[in-house]
């Protein structure tokens, strides 16, 4: 099957009684080969939860990704670059793209495979059923088909987490424990934030150890947030194996059919941006310059450019291309544009009217640059720098460089 | 020797799935003291998404004519949802999965109700097409809904914006879209055989294009109205039994997930509170420009 | 393509009657209504009329939807006081016009047009379905085409695929975009036109009744020149509703151009006449900030339980000053006694001042800000309302009754409806749509209606009415203008002649003598100043700001514009930076720009723009009306 196996075995592992449950298994989203950025965060956050499980229960168990593509190989080998123990890749011209139908199968096929486990560990793998953790990505595609496949698997489901530990507890559970105190090892808590914003709230997937309703759950499963974890840095000395699927596929599991996809022009995305940066009619004055200046300060911060309504209107005349691609509807932040709530924004010569604070008053952090003590935005702020933009920007952009740098070097 | 010039169209069966939830709105909603839900105090009504799920089911109603029922599972008062979602949908039938047992079940026992449920919707005949919402506003997994349909055997199709059924060869062509965070969106069209299950996109809004079609619908919109006045009439109460449920697979004990506890986040949102610094100061702009980088290396809590 | 007899355009009270009255006929018509619903995009003043003249007849509403629209549509009150207030600054002279009103009435409802069009959309719709019709809403007519080949009548819509019809009744108001596209008139001048300006007011209906010395089954009108027209040619008015107050100002747009102001400080000017202040004053209460270093959490706890509790204030408060609302409440168990009802309310006032930081005061509550263009059917009027097979009516037609103190849109609309449904009817039975059969006949009706002649001659049985009524007024004041003409106008035996004298001058060249500054300004101002007494008001009422009026408003905001602005540099364009409702316009470097999210599509822009009512649904909703 393949040659690598030895890598992933260890001498000082605890044989013992091979466990039934094992693993992390990682579910990829990819488009056409390329991850997208959730999958590479939870693949980060799945090898740093398993190095600590392996330590701290001296034991061996490995971050697999699950993939599903047409003629992705290349993927394979870089998500074991990010972290994967083993990749289990299942190669199809109908798996070219996402239909929840193909794919749940077809995953749970795998892991539920136990020659793919014997793959993965051969010598923990008798009693190997199903993972102990699966996770999937907390997106249109990831949500529902981890909803099917752990319908599929008949075990737990947590979605939008944020936050992981993998610890023992005790419990004491009305129907899951009959009232008894009992010990639950290895679980996994998943940890959600509620509607309101308020309250994180811990979920757990358990057996019913009551001998009445007596069942176990395993996979104990997520969908993760993107944009929480951190990806691992490529390594590339970093080795691991692929193992190739051969999916059963049915007639009756292809009949629903994607007849086309269209890539709608890419929005601005202001969702996956920490900082937004928003300007307004304050640049008024000398608006090709002014911009400038906000780029760069824009730039420096990593941050997604937005405009107040009136700017969108082109109400000064410019030959500057780069100024007159911004002053555009998609960009506006407001009640007839973008609704956004990015962890800092910073409006820059926008006096606030009630229909831009509508549109962003959900941010974590509001910066106001404004040589205007008056403008409605200073009680609608947290900070509030009083000066012309002309000032401020250059100074602010190259402070911000300066302590990057600093940041950078101590890393 | 006949000869039959037109086949007679096969009804088509719909069934939705709806949820009633806490009224968010200002002046309706009520908060304790720690920050968490009153949901004594909060009215509750059609959630939003099960709203937009009921408007796709009146879609069919208006333009095939459709037989329509709605389903919830919950305590008795969750007859108001049904109530709410007959005047969107002017809906025929109205199932209400209400047991003590049912309790405290999460997505994977609720799935399990409410696919017995569909199945004698209809007068027993099911539905070709089970529709639901996005997610729910206050438990917001989204999960019911496709685990739903793959207990009843139905392929999922989620994010539906816009479709149609093709009556002839029973099969529905959907388009999709779909978020790709840090990508790009996409629109995706999709055929399908019927039956299906569809979660309808919170943006779903159905178009009537022609006179027609827009007649039908203002005339079903009057229908609707009398018809919930008096919904009591349409409405079948099911428990655990009329169900034929297995209660090891329901409620709690059917409950892979449970909550473990609940705790205040942090960071709270407020009214804030604004610190002035002056743009010429450069001592002042330099705390400003470490306070920015020292917020963007933070883990966001979103 | 789809085929229907008749395409009826725009769901105001025109609109539906034609709709009704087709259906009447057994006739089937199809309504089609840009706004979301029928009745989020129309606005009146407002009063409707049903009239009964001396000679001719006129068409009413409950004429058209029967008995049952005096006994159960939802207007809001009968009009049974008229009275005429001249301002100066604190003083006022009142001069009661009731009788003048009523001349020749049968009625005089005021109504909230988002309240009653629905009711008579129902009744329209209902009959209408029976005969294979009905209201489309959502639905924006952009324009209509003949098919040379078929010769059919295609109507072209945003939102639907065309369809065919045989005639049409176009209801689409005083921005007709019919009316534009086909070419049957020209845009209204600002000559020919009214700005009206309005807000919504609320003032519980006890309050209300004992406020203007009225019962249950009585209403108020006021009407004010004088001081509070900021020189403008026209004047205010104040209509009691159920349990609110249309209160709002009607002027010459092209004083309007003369002198512009912004329509909005027009009614705030209104707002502080303190006759005005006084009537529409209530208790009021205002959260102050919060003071107390209290901690994040506790600041949100608090705001949602203060807005809980006002809620809970304002509704029940609502219910105890109204006419049945205490039996209500004592029904319904959850009260014993009006005094528990009393002293639930102070108990709620008093926990809101103590824990939240309400305070308790004399204000005034406004609801909704409005403005729309209102056709001087003396000055504009269609002589012949039709083109091809399209039929016009009321506003979009040009039409209404404005002379002095009368002031008559909806009637006008409604009789006009009636006389085109008639003739389309009488069309559908031949099959005949022809200039000839059709457009002319309707014409002829049009010109036999009493309305048609109020706006081309004087009435004299009316202007006697109208100078008994101001018989106390010092004839120096008014002499002293008008001098020989007021003389022959108030002897009885000269006055015949006189106005037969007027009416074959014709109306346009006494106009200017009659509306203008001084009789709308100067005179009012002196007979106030002379004979005026003083009112008291004790509190200064707190106006909303523009910003905070348009933010009450409901939009859909459409990406696209529905109006361009194709002379950025004109005159007329320049103005619209101060007379648009809603301040739209800004100039920018010597142009005019247009930020078209906040408009409320009144038109005052219309004559110098490519000026087209937004897609279906799109554009302001309102909820008074």
């Amino acid at each position: 099957m393949n040659d690598a196996t030895q890598n992933l075995e260890s001498d000082s592992e605890n044989l013992g009684k091979a466990e039934p449950y094992q693993h992390l298994y990682v579910v990829i989203e990819h488009e056409e080969g390329i991850p997208v950025p959730v999958s590479l965060e939870m693949l980060g956050e799945a090898r740093r939860l398993m190095d600590n499980f392996n330590k701290k229960y001296s034991s061996n168990e490995k971050v697999v990704a699950v993939v599903l593509g047409d003629n992705v190989r290349h993927l394979c080998e870089d998500l074991i670059k990010f972290g994967a123990d083993a990749v289990v890749y299942a190669n199809n011209p109908s798996l070219k793209h996402y239909t929840n139908l193909l794919y749940t199968k077809i995953i749970c096929q795998i892991v539920e495979d136990k020659n793919v486990a014997r793959s993965i560990s051969p010598n923990r793998s008798e009693n190997y059923k199903k993972p102990r953790y699966m996770f999937f990505s907390a997106d249109n595609t990831g949500r529902h088909l981890s909803s099917t496949v752990l319908a599929q698997l008949e075990s737990g489901l947590a979605s939008d987490i944020n936050k992981l530990v993998i610890s023992d507890l005790e419990i004491r559970h009305e129907h899951k424990t009959k009232g008894q105190l009992a010990k639950y090892e290895k679980t996994l808590e998943m940890y959600r934030p509620d509607f309101s914003g308020f309250l994180w709230t811990t979920i757990l997937c358990l057996d019913n150890r009551n001998p009445a309703i007596a069942r176990d759950y395993h996979p104990q499963s997520c969908s993760i947030i993107p944009g929480v974890f951190e990806p691992l840095t490529k390594e590339d000395q970093r080795t691991g194996t692929i193992i190739d699927f051969e999916p059963q596929i049915s007639d009756d599991d292809l009949r629903v059919k994607v007849l086309s996809r269209s890539i709608i022009k890419s929005t601005i995305d202001f969702e996956s941006c920490k900082i937004i940066v928003s300007y307004g009619r304050g640049i008024r004055d000398s608006p090709e310059e002014n911009f400038k200046l906000i780029e760069q300060f824009a730039k420096s911060l990593n941050a997604e450019i937005g405009i107040s309504l009136p700017i969108s209107k082109k109400p000064y005349q410019t030959k500057d291309q780069r100024l007159l691609s911004y002053m555009i509807p998609e960009r506006v932040i407001g009640t007839s544009g973008r609704k956004v709530s990015p962890v800092v924004y910073i409006a820059i010569g926008i006096s606030g009217a009630v229909q831009h604070l509508a549109g962003m008053k959900e941010s974590g952090f509001v910066v106001v640059i404004n040589p205007d003590m008056d403008a409605a935005f200073r009680d609608e702020c947290d900070l509030f720098i009083k000066g012309r933009m002309e000032q401020v920007l250059p100074v602010l952009t190259e402070l911000i460089r300066k302590h990057m740098l600093t940041i950078e070097k101590r890393a | 020797m006949g000869r039959y010039d037109c086949m007679p169209v096969r009804p088509l069966n719909v069934g939705v799935i709806v949820k009633l939830e806490p009224d968010f709105s200002e002046g309706n909603v009520s908060y304790n003291p720690d920050g968490t839900l009153n949901r004594a105090e909060t009215k509750n009504i059609l959630g939003p998404h099960s709203a937009a799920a009921t408007l796709a089911a009146f879609y069919c109603k208006v333009k095939y004519d459709a037989r329509v029922a709605i389903g919830t599972m919950g305590p008795p008062i969750a007859n108001q949802a049904l109530q709410q979602a007959q005047i969107i949908s002017n809906a025929d039938e109205l199932h209400l999965y209400s047991d003590r047992i049912f309790a405290g079940a999460d997505t994977l026992a609720t799935a399990e109700v409410l696919r017995l449920g569909v199945s004698r919707m209809n007068n027993g005949l099911g539905a070709d097409i089970v529709i639901s919402g996005h997610r729910a506003s206050d438990g917001e997994t989204g999960q019911t809904g496709p685990q739903t349909a793959w207990k009843l055997g139905y392929p999922f199709i989620g994010n539906v914006i816009d479709f149609h059924i093709d009556q002839e060869s029973r099969s529905i062509h959907a388009k999709r879209f779909i978020s790709l965070y840090g990508f790009y969106d996409v629109i995706e069209e999709i055929r399908a055989p019927l039956p299906v299950f569809i979660s309808a996109d919170p943006s779903y809004k159905p178009s009537f294009n022609t006179v027609s079609e827009r007649l039908s619908l203002a005339r079903n919109l009057n229908e609707a109205r009398s018809k919930a006045d008096n919904y009591e009439k349409y409405l079948q109460v099911y428990n655990s039994e009329g169900l034929g449920a297995d209660p090891k697979f329901v409620g709690l004990p059917g409950s892979p997930t449970i909550v473990y506890k609940v705790e205040k986040i942090p960071k709270a949102k407020a009214k804030r509170r604004v610190e002035f610094i002056d743009g010429n100061d450069t001592a002042q702009l330099d705390t400003v420009a470490k306070k920015l980088l020292k917020l963007m290396t933070e883990a966001p809590i979103k | 393509m789809e085929r229907y007899d008749v395409a009826v355009v725009g769901g105001g009270t025109s609109g539906l009657t034609a709709l009704r009255q087709l259906s009447n006929l057994g006739k089937q018509a199809v309504l089609l209504e840009a706004g979301g619903t029928t009745g989020t995009k129309n606005v009146s003043g407002g009063i409707l009329y049903s009239k009964k003249p001396k000679n001719g007849r006129v068409y009413n509403i409950e004429d058209v939807f029967g008995r049952e629209f005096i006994d159960e549509a939802p207007y809001e009150r009968a009009i049974t006081q008229y009275i005429l207030h001249a301002t100066s600054k604190d003083k006022l002279y009142s001069i009661d016009l009731t009788p003048v009103h009523e001349y020749q009435i049968n009625y005089a409802y005021s109504v909230l047009l988002s309240k009653l069009i629905p009711w008579l959309a129902k009744e329209a719709s209902d009959m209408s379905e029976k005969m294979g019709g009905g209201i489309i809403s959502g639905v924006h007519v952009r324009s209509v085409r003949w098919d040379k080949d078929s010769n059919d009548t295609v109507i072209e819509t945003d939102e639907l695929e065309p369809f065919r019809v045989k005639a049409v009744i176009s209801a689409d108001g005083a921005n007709s975009e019919l009316a534009d596209v086909t070419g049957a008139r020209n845009k209204f001048s600002s000559e020919q036109l009214y700005q009206g300006v309005k807000v919504v007011i609320r003032l519980p209906e006890t309050i209300l009744e004992e406020r203007f010395n009225i019962t249950n089954d009585e209403g108020a009108a006021h009407l004010f020149a004088g001081d509070v027209t900021m020189n403008h040619i026209g004047g205010g008015f104040l209509y009691t509703n159920r349990d609110t107050i249309s209160l709002g100002a009607v002027y010459h747009m092209d004083s309007m151009m003369v002198n512009p102001v912004e329509p909005s400080r027009l009614i705030d000017a209104l707002i502080q006449n303190k006759l005005v202040a006084e009537f529409i004053k209530d208790r009021v209460p205002t959260r102050k900030s919060n003071q107390a270093l209290i901690s994040k959490d506790e600041e949100i706890r608090q705001h949602f339980m203060a807005v809980k509790l006002l809620k809970a204030w304002n509704n029940l408060r609502s219910d105890y000053f109204s006419n049945d609302g205490i039996k209500r409440l004592i029904e319904s168990g959850k009260y014993k006694t009006k005094e528990e009802i009393e002293s639930r309310i102070n108990n709620l006032e008093k926990e809101l001042v103590e824990k939240y930081n309400c305070e308790f005061g004399d204000n005034y509550v406004e609801l909704e800000y409005s403005a729309r263009l209102i056709p001087d059917g003396k000055r504009c009027r269609m002589k012949t309302p039709y083109y091809k097979n399209i039929l016009f009516v009321g506003d979009a037609a040009g039409r209404g009754v404005f002379i002095g103190p009368r002031i008559e849109g909806l009637n006008v609309g409604i009789d006009d409806a009636v006389r085109a449904a008639n003739a389309v009817a009488r069309s559908l039975d031949r099959n005949n749509f022809d200039q000839q059969y059709l457009g002319n006949f309707y014409t002829k009706s049009v010109e036999e209606s009493p309305y048609t002649r109020d706006m081309k001659e004087i009435d004299k049985d009316y202007l006697k009415i109208f100078l008994d009524c101001s018989k106390n007024i010092p004839k120096d004041i008014v002499g002293s203008r008008y001098g020989m003409i007021f003389k022959l106008m108030s002897s009885g035996t000269l006055r015949g002649i006189a106005v037969g004298f007027a009416n074959m001058l014709g109306f346009d060249r006494l106009l200017p003598l009659v509306e203008s500054v001084d009789t709308y300004v100067n005179v009012p101002v002196e007979l106030a100043d002379r004979l005026g007494k003083p009112i008291d008001s004790n509190y200064v009422p707190n106006t909303p700001s523009l910003q905070e009026r348009i933010a009450k408003l409901d939009y859909d905001d459409d990406s696209v514009s529905h109006i361009q602005v194709t002379k950025p540099r004109s005159d007329f364009m320049q103005k619209m930076v101060s007379l648009c409702p809603t301040r739209c316009y800004s100039s920018e470097n010597g142009d005019v720009i247009l930020q078209h999210e906040g408009c409320i599509e009144c038109g005052t822009c219309a004559y110098e723009t490519l000026w087209r009512h937004p897609r279906g649904v799109k554009g302001v909703s309102y909820k008074y009306g």
